[in-house]
Formats: C-alpha cells, structure tokens, sequence
C-alpha cells in the first residue's frame, strides 16, 4: 500500500511503529472488546473507566490500536473500524492472519525483511538496530527492535533467537 | 572493545619483550622461570580438584538440607560453624593426618593439600545451593510437583537451575579463597620435616625464604596471570550466563537482601564470541539433549542412583566429621584432665594482642575503603578506570603477598620485631580490605537514584549527606562485607604472625604465631589444641554476639525498599 | 463395570494450620461435586483459603479433615489427569516456551517427536506459534499466563484448576484473555473436560463459570452454590448479568 519512496513520512512512521512497542497483541485486542462492549462507540473517559485503566495507561494501547486501524480516535471519541468488527468474529488463528496483513504493510517491518531476505542469512541483532538507528536514531533504535522482534514473531514472519541474537524469516504456518 | 583488544595486545608484546630482556640478561633465573607454567598448572590443578569436590559435596549437602527439614536442624548449625572458625589452624592437623595414612608418600600431601583447599571452598557454595533451594517461588514448586518432576528430572529441570546464580557468584568467592589457601598449603613443616609440593605457591614461598626479589616478582605476576585469566576465560562468561537462570522478582520472594558486588563487570560480556559458539554449537546442544533424555531413562531404569550418590557423600562427610569431633573430644578431654601447661596462661594475652592487631588492620581497611568505595560507587567514570586496577590486585591472594610485605615492612622499619609487627598488620589489612571495599561499593550502588536527588535537592551535602545517607545506605553491605573480612582475618593470623624471609623467622605474639610455634618448634600438640580452641571461641563469639545482631538489625532498618 | 463416579468429588474438607498451639480454621467443611463439562468458579474474598482449597484439591496439600477423590481414587499431586493454571504463571524462566509446555510431557517420558508435535498444537491453540524458542522474560505478561495454559492443556488433562489466573494481568489483556478462554473450552476437540477456577472477582465468576461457588470470609465457609443460567456470550452490560453480580455481592458482605 504505502510505498518508502513517499518522503513525508519516513521519520513520523517509524516513530509510530515505535508506538505499537509500548502495547500488546492482547491489550490491544482487549480493548477493542470493550468498545465493543461499549456500542462500538464510545468516549475515552467512559472506555477508561470501564475499563479501570488510566489515561496514562491507556493513551499507548489507543494510540498503538489506531495505528493498526483497528479504532478511529475522533474528538475524544472511540469508534470500531470494520478491520476491528472483522478481528473480533474471528478466531485466533485467523486474527493472526488479519493482523500480519497489517504488520507486512509497514514500511519499517518491510525494511527490514527486505534487508534479511537480500541478505539471504540470518541477520545479527547488531546489523539491524545499526540500521534503525540510522532513521530513529540510536535512542529509539533498541525500542523499535524489540517491537519489531515481538509483531514480528506473533504474526510468525519473524524468527529469533536470543540467545545467538540472530533474526530469520519464516513462512507462516497457513 | 576494539580499542581495548588493542590494548590487550599492547600489553602482551610488552610482557613478551620484558621476557626476552630477562631471559638474556639473567639465562638462570630464566631457566627457572620456565617451570613456572608447568608450576602454574600443578596448582591449578590442584584448584580445580578440590573445586569440583567441593561443588558436588555443596550440591549434596545444600539438597539434603533444604529438602530434609530433620536434617536440616542438624547440618545448618554444622554448615555455619564450619564457615566461620579459621580453618587453616586446623591444616597441620589434616596434614599429619593424610601424610601418615599414606606413609608419607606425595599423594598423601597433595590429599592434604586439596583437602584444605575444599575445607576454604564447599561451605558457602553449599548455603548458596541451600538458600538458592529453599528460596524458589512457591508456585514454581508447585508446578514442578503437579507437572509430574521428580528426582532426577525435578533436580535437573528445577532445582540446579534454580541454584545456578548463587553457585556462580559463590564460585568466585570460593576461588578467592581457594587461592589464599593453597598458596599457604603447597609448603608446610612439621616438626623438623618439611612437606612441598611443586606449584606458584610453592615457588613464591620458596623465593621469599631465600630472599631473591626477582623470582617472588615473576611468581607473584604468574599467579596473577592465572587467577586473571580464570576469571576472563572462566567465571565472567558463567556469571554473565547465570543472569538468565535469576528468578523473576515479579513472580519470586525478594532475592537478596543485602546488595551484591558483581566482580569482572569491566571484563568484556564476548557477545560476539558468545553467539558464533551458540550459533556454531547446535550439535552441541543436540548432543546434550540426547544425553540429558538418556540420563533421564537410565535414572528410570536406576532411580536409587541418585540417592545414592548423594547418600555415599553425605556418608563420608559424617565419618570424617564424626572423626574429627571425636579426636577432638578425646584430646579435649586428655587436655583437661591433666593441669594446664603452663603456656595456658598466655593465651588470653595472645589472643588479644592478635585481635588487636587485626582490629588495627580493620580500621585502616575501613579508613581508606569507605571513602573509595563512595567514589566508586557514585562516579562511574572513577569507578570505570579504576576498578580493573583493583580488582587485579585484589586477585592476589595475601598469603602470596608473604614476602613483599615482610621485604617492604623490613624496608620501612628498622627493628626486626617492629618489621614482624607491621608486616602482620598489613597481612591482616590485605586479607581484609577487598572484601570490605567490594562490598561497600556494592552498598553505595545500591543506593536508588531518586534517594540521591532527594537528598540533593534538599541541598544535603558534605556530612549531613554521608550521615544521612550514604553511611545509612552502607550499613548492611558493610556488615557483611565486615563478617566476611574478619574470617578471613583470622585465617590470615595463621600465616601472618610467624614468617620465614631470607632463612630467619619474623614472629610476633599471638594466637597465630603460638599455633606455629607449637607445630614448627616445640610439637606440643596440647598448647596447639587449646590455642585453636582459644580461636575458634572467640570468632565464634564474635559472629554470635556481634555480627549477627548487628545484621539482623541493619537488615530491618536500612533496607533499601525500591 | 464401575459404577460411575464424578470426576472430582470433594468430602468435607477441612484445612487448619496450627500455631503455638493454637488452631487457625482456614477452611470449613466444604463439599462439592464437578462433573465433566463442568465450569465452576469458586469467589470469595482475600484470605478465604481459595489457593489453600485449590492446592487441596490437586492434591498439593493434605486437608486436616475430609477427602478429595478424582474418578473415585484419592487425588494425588502428580495425577496427569489434573492439570494447574497459577496466579504468577510460574514458568521456567530457563526455559522456553516450548520447553516450558513440554515440562509435563517430559516427566510423562512422551517420545520427543510426540512432545514436540503435541507442544507445537498447543502452542498454536493459545496463539503462541511464533514464539516457540521465546524465553518467559521476553514475553508480555499475557503471553506469559498464554504459556501457562498451553502447558497445562498439553497434558491433556481430564480436570483444568486456576488460581486467579487473570489476577496479575493488566485489565485489557485479561478481558482478552478470558474471551480466548471461553473460545477454547468451547472447542470440543481440545481439552479438558471441566474446568475448576478460583478468583476474588465476581464479575469474572459470572462471565465465565456455569455454577459458582460462594466462599465467606475466614474461615473459608461455602456460602452459597449458584447455578449461573445466562447465554453466552455473556454481555457484562445486560442487567441479568448485574443481576448475579449483586446477588453474589450481597452473599458475602
Ligand atoms: N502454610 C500456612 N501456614 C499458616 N497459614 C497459612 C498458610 N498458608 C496459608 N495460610 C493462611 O490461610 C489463609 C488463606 O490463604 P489463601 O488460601 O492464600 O487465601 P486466598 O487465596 O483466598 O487469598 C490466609 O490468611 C493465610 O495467611
Ligand atoms: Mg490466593
């Protein structure tokens, strides 16, 4: 969809990919249930109390939701997206399907598979932080890294070993 | 980390070329210098035996204690007397002990020798196995148990692991021992009849009687090398790998309560090294499976073969102790039903005269340590250069250091008995000062930054800010670097008090050197008894009446909560 | 042959602990049955002894009084028909995940090959696939408890016990968590057959459980045994829902 040559973004996208670091798959999906729950509607006050978190909290799971696309955030308000009706009627395998389609869109996580797959090898945890700090700066490089490791792996494109800190591609399994 | 490979190798050529000069300018002390590699694997041998003796005792004792409650009534108590009385007092004893069981062959030394090697290594590695066992979450346990682990996959899945950490860091510690021990061990006299085998502890010894500066230089750089090269290529890779083996404090009772000094932090973690091997050592690792799943089936097929192992060990523990309780009950009784001899009456006068010395050495230790160590501790660009420095030196063990400081104290002094004096002083200072300074930076480090900033911004500084703060802070890491200082402090007095240098004694009042005495001139076995006994009451008082309650209280008042 | 037995059944178990002497009652008399397709939730306040009465029942401690049988048989801790879920997840932190869901596979002595691939199905049944070689500290706190799941479903027990298993998520993740629950235990081909949950949430009890055990305060009493009829999915909206809820509230305070 999005293609890198496309200039405005490269800086502001990355730091979004930062954003979906700082949530989880199931926080993420937990509170796409409670809007649910809510009406599909809702103002963040109302979510934030059912929901007992925060704004504090809740604020980096919004943000990271938004981003995938699966919540509109408008004037304080939540609104359910169909990606995010379609997520919730679906099972867990196939909500992992629907969200690799998200995760393989981004300019980042293409980056970098495209870097593994020239490669041809597994790539060194070193190689790819160097590289990331090359656009996010080596302050947000590490964070990026983990997020990309941790998307990377639930949608199974991404294989890594911490121990040999080393990162492969794989092929989903169906 | 290149420019530090670079350096290494600055380093190396310069020590090779400094070689070469030697070896032309003086082709005899070169020659003997060539056996110093070969010396300096005897002893590490040496080391290595009684290590690993000592791990499976540890691993054994430390298991039963905490699965066993009954007997745990028993062996804790034995466990913390054995650490803390002075063992090497006890050497000449085990000595004559394994040199006449085997007729006085060198195997009954080198027995002897490695016996008090693990006499200085097992007791801290067992509590560490004991409080790493007793301290696993209770929900981990419970898994273990209602997922079907027990015995040996119970022991290999959950309980070793769970005791990796502590047997690591209490690996080094033992290691720092080991060294302070078999450099005293390697030569010993009995009566007329001297015991050596080849080794640097020995080589150093040697060279420190005959008085010939240059060899006890090269020994002392040797062992250095030695013990540096252990940690790098050794226990700084284990300690790295034992990180992962650390319960999760989210899920886990608090860990420690005083705060622990990691050594060789400055040493590199070999990340690349570290991942070229993992990621070259998949047979490895598949091999390990296949021998740990064919372990599993042969303890299916022998499940007593554990027990036994462990049932065979604990058993030649208890003969030994039961030995050496009852010769000592047998001489202890002997020794009361007859009247004193009438050296008895000294020994209270030693016995202080000792503890005054190292009482002296414990101030100086604590003068120049607590300021360092806050130095240390607060400013990591100090502490970056300046803990390698430290830790190198510390990586020798005073009882190598003998010669130097008999030779620098006879520099200094010009009396004979006021050279034995200092240089007994300053043994006690050297044995004491690394545990006191290591630990107290771990204190310092501990201290939570937004405490410090507290104290800042509320313009604490200068005495309100050590008084308040840092020497609060301190506290516990300070007791136990203190207990830990003053056992080896003891140990020390053995050697310190009576020193051989360039064929004449140098010997001092005291507890130590009346222990000597009655071993190297006299062979009165009974004054050598009661003045161990004198010791061991009075360390053992000490740790009851002082260092214990004092811990107990600093441990409820100065915690740091984070 | 034999005639049928409950899977679990629970005789009048009654726990004290003693101390200097003196008795401290931590449960009293309980007694419930749970047949398979069972879903029960046992609620009651902090301190009512409902880690104590779960650790009882798979057979980690022993009741003072009375008696746990499983299919008539007293329970005993290493049954591999009964399998713990646990409030802090108590994975192996040296091990992976796969190792991790393994553990009760390799204490069975299951041929690797077989383990593998049964650990690898239940990997992929919590959604775990992709982590497989993941050690617990690189997980997230859900993904963590995911883990203690797939490890107890992979023994395929008859009889799955949590202790509070959502109690250290944050509320998002365990409203996730709870959702994929209910869509496991509604899959007739995986394991287990009755599931027993213990929680201090009522709100949890209602949205999961089909009968739900009231426990009171010290000593742990059984207060009520309710049968929860509501459809599922349930709405925690719905005023039926609420209903329950006050119900139970007012059972134990
Ligand atoms: N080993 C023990 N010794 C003494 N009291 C205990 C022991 N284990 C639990 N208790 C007590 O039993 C009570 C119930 O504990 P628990 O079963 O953990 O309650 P819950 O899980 O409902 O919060 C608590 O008050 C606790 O202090
Ligand atoms: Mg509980």
């Amino acid at each position: 969809m999005s293609n890198s040559g496309d200039d405005v973004g490269p800086p502001k996208r990355v730091t979004d990919f930062h954003s979906i670091s700082k949530a989880s798959v199931g926080q993420i999906l937990g509170l796409v249930e409670a809007v649910d729950e809510a009406g599909g509607t809702a103002d963040v006050a109302t979510i934030s109390s059912e929901v007992d978190m925060d704004i504090d909290r809740l604020g980096p799971i919004l943000a990271a939701a938004e981003f995938l696309g699966l919540l509109e955030v408008e004037d304080g308000d939540v609104r359910m997206t169909d990606l995010s009706r379609k997520l919730l009627s679906a099972s867990v395998r196939e909500r992992k399907s629907i969200v690799r389609g998200i995760i393989d869109d981004l300019p980042v996580f293409r980056r970098v598979t495209e870097m593994a797959r020239v490669a041809g090898r597994p790539l060194d945890r070193r190689e790819i932080v160097d590289a990331l700090a090359a656009s996010v700066g080596s302050h947000q490089a590490e964070e990026v890294f983990k997020a990309l490791v941790y998307w990377g792996r639930y949608v199974e494109l991404v294989r890594y070993d911490s121990e040999s800190e080393l990162l492969s591609l794989r092929t989903p399994s169906k | 980390m290149r420019g530090r490979r670079r350096a290494l190798r600055f380093v190396a050529g310069i020590l090779v070329f400094a070689g070469i000069v030697a070896a032309i300018a003086s082709p005899q002390a070169a020659l003997k210098a060539l056996q110093l590699p070969l010396f300096a694997l005897f002893s590490t041998s040496r080391m290595v035996a009684a290590y690993l003796i000592g791990l499976v005792f540890a691993i054994a004792y430390g298991h039963t204690a905490a699965t066993n409650r009954r007997a745990a009534l028993i062996m804790l108590p034995i466990l913390d007397v054995l650490q803390s009385i002075p063992i090497l007092a006890f050497f000449p004893a085990a000595l004559l002990f394994f040199v006449v069981t085997f007729q006085g062959s060198a195997i009954g030394i080198e027995f002897a020798v490695v016996f008090l090697i693990f006499t200085s290594m097992a007791w801290n590695m067992a509590f560490g196995v004991y409080e790493s066992l007793t301290t696993i979450p209770q929900d981990l346990e419970a898994a273990g148990s209602s997922f079907g682990l027990t015995g040996w996959l119970r022991f290999r899945l959950l309980e070793f692991p769970a005791a990796i950490p502590k047997l690591v860091y209490n690996s080094i510690l033992s290691w720092t021992n080991g060294w302070f021990f078999l450099v005293a061990s390697e030569v010993f006299q009995v009566g007329s009849s001297k015991f050596a085998r080849p080794g640097l502890g020995a080589f150093i010894a040697d060279a420190g009687r005959n008085g010939d500066v240059a060899s006890i230089a090269v020994g002392l750089g040797v062992l250095a090398a030695v013990v540096l090269a252990l940690d790098f290529f050794v226990w700084r890779p284990l300690s790295v790998w034992s990180e992962r083996f650390r319960m999760d404090t989210a899920s886990g009772r608090e860990l420690a309560k005083v705060p622990r000094y990691e050594p060789f932090r400055w040493m590199p973690r070999f990340p690349a090294v570290r991942r070229t091997i993992i990621a070259r050592a998949h047979p490895a690792t598949q091999a390990y499976h296949r021998a740990s799943v064919r372990l599993d089936r042969a303890y299916a097929s022998h499940p007593n073969v554990v027990r036994d192992v462990r049932v065979v060990d604990l058993g030649l523990f208890v003969i030994v102790l039961l030995l050496v309780v009852t010769t000592g009950l047998i001489g202890l009784g002997q020794l009361f039903l007859r009247p004193l001899p009438p050296e008895a009456v000294g020994l209270p006068w030693a016995a202080l005269l000792s503890f005054s010395r190292l009482l002296l050495s414990y101030g100086i230790a604590l003068g120049w340590t607590i300021p360092v160590a806050v130095v240390l501790g607060e400013s990591e660009r100090v502490s970056r250069y300046l803990t390698p420095a430290l830790e190198i030196f510390a990586s020798l063990p005073a009882t190598a250091l003998l010669p130097v400081i008999l030779g620098f104290s006879l520099a200094v002094v010009g009396s004979t008995g006021g050279a034995a004096q200092l240089a007994a002083i300053l043994i006690g200072l050297f044995s004491m000062q690394w545990y006191l300074l290591f630990n107290l930076v771990a204190g310092v480090r501990s201290i939570p930054q937004d405490l410090r900033e507290a104290a800042r911004s509320f313009g604490l500084r200068g005495r309100p800010y050590w008084r308040r703060l840092l020497l609060p802070a301190m506290t516990p890491s300070l007791l136990t670097g203190s207990i830990t200082a003053w056992g080896a402090g003891w140990n020390a007095l053995i050697v310190s008090e009576y020193i051989e240098y360039a064929q004449r004694p140098y010997t001092v009042t005291g507890l130590g050197s009346l222990i000597n005495q009655a071993v190297l001139v006299t062979g009165d076995t009974e004054v050598l008894l009661l003045t161990i006994l004198t010791m061991i009451v009075v360390v053992l008082a000490m740790n009851k009446l002082l260092w214990r309650p004092l811990l107990k209280r600093a441990a409820i008042r100065y915690r740091l909560e984070v | 042959m034999t005639e049928p037995h409950p899977l679990l059944k629970v005789k009048d178990v009654t726990k004290s602990y003693f101390e200097d002497g003196k008795e401290f009652k931590i449960l009293d008399l309980i007694r419930f049955e749970l047949a398979e397709q069972d879903f029960v939730c046992v609620v009651g306040p902090s301190g009512s002894g409902k880690s104590t009465l779960l650790r009882i029942l798979v057979g980690l401690e022993k009741p003072t009084s009375g008696e746990v049988l499983f299919e008539g048989q007293p329970i005993r801790a290493d049954n591999p028909q009964v399998a713990m879920v646990f409030q802090s997840f108590a994975l192996f932190p040296w091990l992976t995940v796969t190792q991790n869901v393994e553990l009760g596979l390799e204490a069975q002595n299951v041929p690797l090959p077989a383990r593998q691939a049964r650990a690898r199905k239940f990997i992929d049944a919590v959604g775990l696939t992709g982590f497989e070689n993941a050690f617990p500290r690189e997980l997230s706190g859900g993904m963590k408890q995911r883990v203690g799941i797939a490890r107890a479903l992979a023994i395929e027990p008859l009889l799955l016990c949590m202790d509070e298993p959502f109690s250290s998520l944050d509320p998002l993740t365990a409203q996730n968590l709870r959702d994929e629950i209910l869509q496991l235990w509604s899959d007739p081909q995986l394991p287990p057959k009755a599931v027993l949950m213990v929680t201090h949430s009522i709100e949890e009890a209602v949205y999961l459980a089909d009968r739900v055990i009231v426990l009171s305060s010290r000593p742990g009493r059984m207060v009520a045994e309710l049968v929860i009829d509501l459809p599922r999915p349930r709405n925690r909206k719905e005023p039926e829902f609420y209903g329950w809820v006050d119900e139970i509230y007012s059972l134990i305070v």
